[in-house]
């Protein structure tokens, strides 16, 4: 069996999951996997957690949603109250630190549960505006779906046309990816 | 001339609704009539974009009413026109495209289905089943091919014109929200370097000549005075319908050859349930999957048999029984067990598919 990984990123509206989600995919079709992005579209944009079902895999993919994901990120309370019901027990549950009160709403059968500090990084260490990336580089760091190189050549083709304008933010947003992957190193 | 939108072949990571919209331009589609509704928007979106550059034209209209009409005005005047939408404004369309079916207007339909009824979800659904294969007043004498995934939006929205032109019947590509909105790959290509020749249009009206002396008269009718007269013209589409319908079925099978539970499914579903055939399969268990590409006509004969074989029909779909339906009018009198599980507006996964067939065996 080849490569096969699901995935579920939560957040609310705005935070940027679902691009996280597009540049991914984008990423591994451009290296020659079978890739599968879906958004749970509807009224999200007005307020509501906003999921993205990620799959990647070496043969054509099935259906479009599923029900256990690999790995559930979610980025707000509500989105780790929302993505519960995708964790079994051999998913990785990967939520931001810096969420308070989700004690009691943490799943209780997943594999393992991992809190990341990354809108702290984004926010103290980078720009808050980055954080969907270092988001995206622990997605990476903890699956290794896609190398660091197509992650990079990915947001270079979505976000390009803003370097050019600002080559500083091209540098801001390879070093969120990377911060990103070390949040999760040694830990998965 | 401009130059075509797809020179030979190409690989593309695309959401169906960008699919549908390359796919249009690459069959010669000269028209898009439209109106926006989720999740059928960015067809339009980027047929709007996309059309001028290759001398297309675009239309929005004031509501999907008038969209249907102006798409059968279009074809009338023999633009390779299409139009598309979702829910309710599939609902609204019916009435267009009965004109289209009493005409004998090669319209092409693309619906996005999304959830319930009235405007209740912009998600998903396979719940326009009935409405797209039998809606309107009349007897649904049209062609409904049901899309699984963005390679089959793509090459069964190029069929639909040359099926539509071919036998002037109605058509519709019967994709749903989620294959609207999902990004996965697909090879798009220009339909001639597949040897595909695209069906040449001609308009309705206004053609050139004498008419009774140069060439038939045109005869448009959509309405009769008398009983037995539109008894006559009913009777005659359906003769050609019947007589039509074996070049057009088409379907898939998968693993049916022993199956002992056949699972039928069509569209995005038929995804899911093929993954859970080869998931059974690896556990011993004889599972086999019918898909249904044409819900109209349907494949009869071909699931008759299928089905025949095996020990139980399972019926897999996301809606209350509209594909059940056609499938038992379709296999009347089979003494095989039909049991089902339904999903109204929502997906289906692979786990769910298994689970059932194991409760089966």
């Amino acid at each position: 069996m080849g490569k096969y990984v699901k995935l579920a990123l939560a957040g609310e509206g705005g935070q940027g999951v679902q691009s996280v989600a597009g540049i991914i995919t984008e990423a591994a079709y451009e290296e020659g996997h079978e890739a599968l992005y879906i958004p749970n579209f509807g009224v999200e944009q007005r307020g509501g957690v906003s999921v993205a079902y990620v799959q990647i895999a070496d043969e054509p993919i099935g259906s479009p949603k599923f029900k256990t994901a690999d790995i559930v990120i979610a980025l707000s309370d509500r989105a780790v109250r929302r993505t519960k019901k995708y964790v079994g027990p051999k998913t990785l549950f990967v939520y931001d630190a810096n969420i308070q009160g989700v004690e009691n709403d943490l799943p209780t059968n997943a594999a393992k549960i991992l809190a990341i500090p990354a809108i702290k990084v984004a926010k103290e260490e980078l720009h808050p505006r980055v954080f969907n990336i270092v988001i995206m580089g622990a997605v990476i760091g903890a699956t290794q779906v896609v190398t660091v190189e197509k992650a990079k050549a990915a947001i270079e083709k979505k976000l390009g046309y803003k370097f050019e304008q600002d080559p500083k933010l091209r540098e801001l947003n390879f070093k969120a990816l990377e911060r990103g992957i070390e949040l999760v190193q040694g830990q998965v | 001339m401009a130059e075509k939108p797809i020179q030979g072949e190409k690989r593309a990571f695309m959401t169906g609704n960008e699919v549908v919209a390359w796919a249009a331009l690459a069959a010669g589609a000269d028209i898009m009539y439209g109106y926006p509704i989720t999740p059928q928007n960015e067809i339009m979106h980027y047929w709007t974009r996309l059309a001028p550059k290759y001398g297309r034209s675009f239309l929005q209209t004031e509501d999907e009413i008038s969209a249907g009409f102006t798409c059968v005005g279009g074809v009338l005047a023999g633009k390779r026109a299409f139009t598309a939408t979702a829910g309710p404004g599939n609902t609204l369309m019916q009435e267009s495209m009965s004109m289209a079916e009493m005409m004998r207007l090669p319209t092409v339909l693309v619906v996005c289905q999304r959830g319930g009824p009235s405007t209740a979800t912009v998600i998903y659904s396979q719940q326009e089943v009935t409405m797209t294969c039998f809606g309107g007043n009349g007897e649904g004498f049209r062609i409904v091919y049901s899309t699984s995934g963005q390679q089959d939006l793509f090459d069964y929205t190029i069929k639909a014109f040359n099926t539509a032109w071919k036998y002037r019947f109605p058509t519709f590509v019967l994709g749903d929200g989620y294959q609207s909105k999902m990004r996965e790959s697909v090879t798009i290509y220009d339909p001639e370097a597949r040897g595909i020749k695209m069906v040449p249009t001609e308009p309705y009206v206004g053609k050139s000549g004498m008419p009774g002396v140069d060439r038939d008269p045109s005869h448009l009718r959509n309405t009769y005075n008398m009983e037995d007269e539109l008894y006559e013209v009913v009777m005659e589409i359906k003769k050609e319908y019947e007589r039509v319908a074996p070049e057009i079925v088409e379907y898939q099978e998968f693993d049916t050859e022993d199956a002992e539970v056949l699972v039928v499914a069509h569209g995005v579903v038929s995804r899911a349930v093929q993954g859970a055939v080869k998931a059974l399969r690896k556990e011993g268990i004889k599972a086999g999957h019918f898909r249904p590409i044409t819900l109209r006509p349907f494949p009869v004969e071909q699931l008759k048999a299928a089905a025949g074989k095996a020990k139980n029909v399972l019926i897999v779909e996301s809606s209350v029984g509209q594909l059940e339906k056609i499938v038992k009018h379709s296999v009347y009198g089979l003494t095989t067990p039909i049991t089902n599980y339904f999903k109204p507006g929502e997906g289906v996964t692979v786990e769910e598919v298994v689970e059932q067939v194991r409760r089966l065996v």
